[in-house]
């Protein structure tokens, strides 16, 4: 068993040496592109696609100020993953000490060369089971990210970068989360003139996905905290 | 026409006038409040038997307990139970005075059988009518002034529709309609039943027998049920609730509705053909 361990981590080491990317300085530059920012506020525009969820695009505000407070304000119902992606992954990231990083492999992710920088964490009672980033390998950003938590699941996310790169903020994120189907039951919702669908035995989760479009930032205006009240 | 705007004036404040009018009026505001109440004090924990389903992933932001929800959980819980209300009312309308025998005393007036029938049948609408206001005043208004106003979350079998605020005021305003076109099908009913019988309280009951059997047929999905079920007004009663879907089954309300008027005209003329043949033996 500890002959097998030993084989895999030395497959690992002498992966890593080979591709000559170090995960520590991967994270290292991304961490101070992240410290870059103070506070933020943007636009923004969300798309949902949830199964058993019919609801429009909405727009809204979004408020980061460090060292976590994170807001999205808007009118009307809307529905964001438990694991907020914009927050979650620079506060993953940041403490260093808290994790173990390594690379477990190379991907072209939107037309960049990434390493797949997977961080297991040091403690055994964090929240974060497994986070997998996809850094691009020359200039260090998040492209994808998957992201397992005890009692959230997993949930993946796509970054796309547009004006704000230097700041490692995104112009777009795609998260995609699995989901089961909402039901109501008949009795509840009084659907006489409504035929149920027909089981298919196995309730098998479906693909969600929630996008969100950041434009208009405004980096670093010193916000205030009344902007993260109700 | 001036005999039969009399004989009509005379119906509706005859049916309004009637203490078992009272009774539906009543029961309507003790239902609504006595909902509003609850989801008062236990909205969240109710609104969890669905929201749950969204919570282990989701944060769901937004006011989800609001004033057009308690509107919709009412309406979708009473419209089942008025057509009980309105039976009540309306199925006694001729068969009472029969039981009575003051049918004969209106009998004696030169105004036809059909008109007589018109001015009960329209009686029962206008009764109906104000059933459907007292409904929306507690279940609309009273519901926004304690819970605000705010976004839909409609439930319906095949998941959550999200309507915003902004687009809800016309779709309460058809929905309203389209319920009292179903509920004046009862009133068609019951009245038709109260000129074929006698008695004054067998219309009623035979009115609530036939809704509930209708009803707990459209409940079950059974191939066998399927047939049958396209063909029953409580089907098409229910047709308000697709105005809260996205996007709006148009084809299936128009059907609905094409449904509800058909019956209202069948059972309508009925009640003429029959009326205007009965002997008034009492």
């Amino acid at each position: 068993m500890m002959k097998k361990l030993l084989s895999i981590l030395l497959l690992f080491v002498s992966y890593q040496a080979l591709a000559g990317v170090d995960p520590k300085l991967l994270i290292r530059d991304l961490n101070k592109k992240f410290n870059q920012v103070s506070d933020y506020k943007a636009d923004l525009y969300m798309e949902f696609n949830l199964p058993g969820v019919k609801m429009k695009n909405l727009k809204g505000k979004v408020v980061f100020k460090k060292p976590n407070k994170f807001k999205i304000k808007a009118k009307g119902i809307f529905f964001l993953p438990k694991q907020n992606p914009m927050q979650n992954m620079s506060e993953m990231l940041i403490d260093t000490n808290s994790y173990t990083s390594i690379i477990s492999g190379y991907e072209t992710v939107e037309g960049k060369n990434c390493a797949i920088v997977n961080i297991i964490p040091l403690k055994a009672q964090d929240e974060l089971i497994l986070g997998k980033f996809w850094i691009d390998i020359k200039n260090p950003l998040v492209y994808k990210s998957q992201i397992t938590t005890k009692n959230n699941g997993t949930i993946e996310t796509k970054s796309i970068y547009g004006n704000q790169i230097k700041y490692a903020l995104p112009e777009k994120i795609i998260v995609k989360l699995e989901i089961n189907r909402i039901k109501v039951p008949k009795m509840m919702s009084v659907d006489l003139n409504k035929k149920s669908k027909p089981k298919t035995g196995i309730e098998s989760k479906e693909t969600g996905s929630i996008q969100l479009n950041f434009s208009n930032y405004s980096i670093n205006a010193n916000l205030s905290d009344a902007e993260f009240v109700d | 026409m001036k005999e039969f705007i009399a004989i009509l004036k005379n119906e509706i404040i005859k049916t309004i006038k009637r203490p078992r009018s009272f009774i539906g009026f009543g029961i309507i505001a003790f239902i609504c409040l006595m909902l509003q109440s609850a989801f008062y004090h236990d909205g969240k924990e109710i609104l969890s038997f669905v929201t749950g389903q969204l919570e282990n992933v989701f944060n769901v932001e937004g006011k989800v307990l609001n004033g057009n929800l308690i509107c919709f959980i009412v309406l979708q819980t009473l419209i089942v139970q008025m057509p009980l209300l309105v039976a009540l009312v309306t199925g006694d309308l001729v068969s009472g005075e029969t039981a009575n025998g003051t049918i004969r005393f209106l009998l004696t007036r030169p105004a036809s059988r059909t008109k007589i029938v018109l001015a009960k049948w329209i009686a029962g609408l206008f009764y109906t009518l104000l059933l459907l206001i007292v409904l929306g005043f507690f279940a609309l208004f009273v519901s926004h002034w304690i819970f605000g106003d705010g976004d839909l979350m409609a439930l319906n079998s095949e998941g959550l529709t999200i309507i915003s605020a902004d687009d809800i005021i016309w779709r309460w305003g058809y929905a309203f309609l389209i319920a009292f076109l179903s509920l004046s099908v009862v009133a068609t009913l019951a009245n038709m039943l109260s000129c074929i019988m006698d008695n004054s309280i067998t219309p009623i009951v035979s009115v609530m027998a036939i809704i509930i059997v209708f009803t707990i047929i459209g409940m079950f999905d059974l191939p066998s049920f399927d047939l049958i079920k396209p063909f029953l007004f409580t089907t098409h009663m229910i047709s308000w609730k697709s105005l809260f879907e996205d996007p709006i089954p148009f084809h299936d309300i128009w059907f609905s509705i094409a449904v509800l008027i058909i019956h209202i005209v069948l059972f309508i003329s009925i009640s003429i053909f029959y009326f205007n043949r009965k002997d008034i033996n009492s």
